[in-house]
């Protein structure tokens, strides 16, 4: 059994990483042995901070060979350093997993005497649990930049998900603080894990087929001067040329003193404002463009849509009963879900403004947008209008990194369905 | 009015709707402590195989998805939840046709919302319930769901750990799943003895040291916590325990 302390610090060098979703995988539980994936992700815990833990986040090892700028564990820092063997991983792994603790392991490592031999190691990691413990849990391991691409290959056929971080929004501020990490070194292997995917899915295979849960990455925000349109159109670019089913924005912390550095954070409500216009472009058929300028900042003060609508009143109010689909989407306060099931419920009848309140759609924001049966609830003054909708964001700033609105999404937000 | 009180079981359940289906005003629930008014007349409701068939039939003439649905909802703990199903198989009955997008219906928001709380139970648990390793190598997990879901948690873990043998029981009903490795069954089980494995403390203790250094001090955020992983589950989960 491996001791507390080594958990410890790999854990605690792990933990900026803030993936931890174990969903888009249906892995099936084979000749017997421990685990599946579910397809919506489980969340097996919450900690204080408000974040999920579904997978055991850690570290192979914290020693690093580089020395990466805002990077805890960069080779100059003075700090405790530990190692785990395959094997300690494999056994914490399988036991963690059938007291119910986790739903998967997310693997990732500091580079330590060579990137082939950090990611052959990680990737015989993965294959012993796989091959020797016959595990058939959710697995994320990281890419280590620079790493055979061979090994890569292997690694990609036995791991549900895997993810090479981008780090900075701009080649620029990789190569003032990352400057090991070119845009070469983790785009290239991207491609090549996209074009892997794609051709099993042209092909049809079934067996032993390369990330099914596909590819995501992470960029820290805030330790460099990139503005929120230059990130947005960096996420819309990975989206469509990557296929990527994530991109995660992690605000910066300052756990390392530097020149190159800002002193502070950039605090949450800003990553917050990112995850929002992620979802906007994602899911409700946004292009970056009409949210933010490539120069610009998103507004600290409305959330993106919010913004968005304001910009554009003469497209509201619309009729609830009789606007498209794609119209409801853009409704401040009507989610997702609520646009699609207003389309459902339209079907058999006129919905009044009761109607949507007994649908638990939030009307505090939507009322300024829409009319019901051709009767509008909201305020003729553009003026009361923003004001209403600040007060209606005020609360945000309690519920910051829940990215959901409304009751009935919150069930997504606990799987970490996406 | 009459009020059809059922021994909890789903095929009373469809037995007292056969009977209901007479009644203009009736209430069926399966709580022995129902608070009668002085003009409510009780009947008590055994299975009757017939009629409970002809019920479930006539539901799956119009919406083949329904029975599933109401199976769920009659594990809710809701009070009226009963009530609530029998509301539910009145429209589809009355529209002909399946109910359950029609929001427009307070009957049908109130079914899809304890429908909503029961398969929503029964997926965080899939995350929270917790076991325990004892001597002899078979896992235990007890808990205290709101709703009665064990066994549907049952079919989930047997799934995934195929070649474990476990228990999961829930506390609060005195029953509990049983998989030997091949099988799983339900039973009645009031209090259980378990001899936990010399390896069981040590890690649980690894897991709560990992709890402690996963999460990010610098940005408490408990509401958030709370409300995705409420208080009244703590009592199980060793990381929350103490």
């Amino acid at each position: 059994m491996i001791d507390e302390e080594k958990l410890e610090i790999l854990t605690e060098s792990a933990k900026y990483d803030v993936s931890c979703s174990s969903s888009g995988s249906r892995r099936a539980n084979k000749n017997g042995g421990l685990g599946n994936g579910s397809a919506g992700g489980i969340c097996h815990s919450f900690t204080p901070d408000g974040r999920c833990i579904s997978l055991l986040k850690i570290l192979m090892s914290n020693e690093c060979i580089y020395d990466c700028e805002y990077c805890p564990n960069r080779r100059s820092a003075d700090v405790r350093r530990a190692r785990l063997t395959p094997d300690e991983i494999c056994g914490l792994v399988i036991n963690f997993y059938r007291r119910n603790y986790i739903e998967g392991l997310f693997l990732s490592s500091a580079v330590f005497e060579s990137p082939d031999k950090t990611m052959e190691l990680l990737t015989e990691t993965v294959n012993k649990l796989r091959k020797v413990y016959n595990f058939n849990g959710y697995i994320h391991l990281k890419g280590i930049p620079h790493a055979d691409g061979a090994l890569v290959m292997k690694a990609a056929k036995l791991a549900d998900r895997m993810s090479y971080n981008v780090e900075l929004p701009s080649e620029k501020s990789l190569k003032l603080l990352a400057p090991q990490k070119t845009k070469n070194s983790l785009l290239l292997p991207m491609k090549g894990l996209k074009d892997a995917i794609e051709y099993d899915k042209a092909n049809r295979v079934r067996k032993g087929n390369v990330l099914p849960a596909g590819q995501t990455t992470q960029m820290i925000i805030g330790a460099s001067p990139e503005s929120d349109g230059q990130i947005l159109k960096l996420t819309e670019a990975l989206y469509r040329n990557m296929n990527l089913k994530r991109v995660y924005y992690s605000s910066y912390v300052p756990v390392v003193k530097s020149a190159k550095l800002p002193d502070t954070g950039a605090g949450l409500l800003r990553e917050h404002r990112l995850y929002q216009a992620d979802w906007l472009i994602r899911y409700y058929g946004f292009d970056v463009s009409e949210i933010c300028a490539e120069d610009e900042n998103l507004s600290l003060d409305y959330d993106p849509k919010c913004a968005w609508a304001l910009r554009n009143m003469h497209l509201f109010p619309v009729e609830i009963n009789s606007a498209p689909l794609e119209m409801l989407l853009r409704v401040p306060g009507i989610g997702a879900k609520s646009a699609y099931r207003i389309t459902e419920a339209r079907k058999f009848s006129q919905l009044d403004f009761d109607n949507l309140a007994k649908m638990r759609i939030v009307l505090k924001r939507a009322k300024h947008f829409i009319t019901c049966k051709g009767k509008f609830y909201g305020s003729d003054s553009f003026a009361q209008v923003k004001t209403s909708l600040l007060i209606a964001g005020a609360g945000e700033m309690d519920e910051q990194l829940s990215m959901f609105s409304n009751q009935s999404t919150a069930l997504s937000a606990l799987t970490g369905e996406i | 009015m009459k009020i059809f009180i059922t021994d909890g079981s789903s095929d009373a359940f469809f037995t007292a709707v056969f009977y209901a289906f007479a009644e203009r005003d009736c209430l069926i629930t399966s709580d022995d402590k129902v608070q009668l008014s002085f003009d409510s007349e009780v009947v008590r409701i055994d299975p009757e195989n017939d009629k409970c068939q002809r019920v479930i039939n006539g539901i799956e003439k119009y919406d083949r998805l329904a029975e599933e649905e109401i199976l769920l909802v009659l594990r809710s703990c809701d009070p009226l939840n009963e009530q609530t199903a029998l509301e539910y198989i009145r429209k589809i009955m009355q529209t002909k046709a399946p109910v359950r997008k029609m929001l427009g219906l307070p009957e049908v928001i109130e079914f899809n919302d304890l429908l909503y709380k029961v398969r929503g139970e029964t997926h965080r648990m899939k995350g929270f319930l917790r076991f325990m390793e004892s001597r002899d190598g078979a896992l235990y997990a007890p808990f205290s769901p709101d709703n009665d879901i064990t066994d549907l948690l049952m079919a989930h873990f047997a799934e995934r750990m195929k070649a474990e043998r476990f228990v999961i029981h829930d506390v609060k009903r005195k029953i509990a799943g049983m998989y030997d490795g091949r099988e799983w069954i339900m039973a009645r089980v009031g209090e259980a003895e378990v001899y936990l494995s010399e390896y069981e403390r040590a890690f649980e203790n690894l897991w709560k040291k990992y709890y402690k250094a996963v999460n990010i001090e610098s940005r408490p955020h408990i509401k958030q916590m709370k409300g995705y992983m409420p208080v009244r589950y703590w009592k199980f989960l060793p990381e929350k325990r103490d």
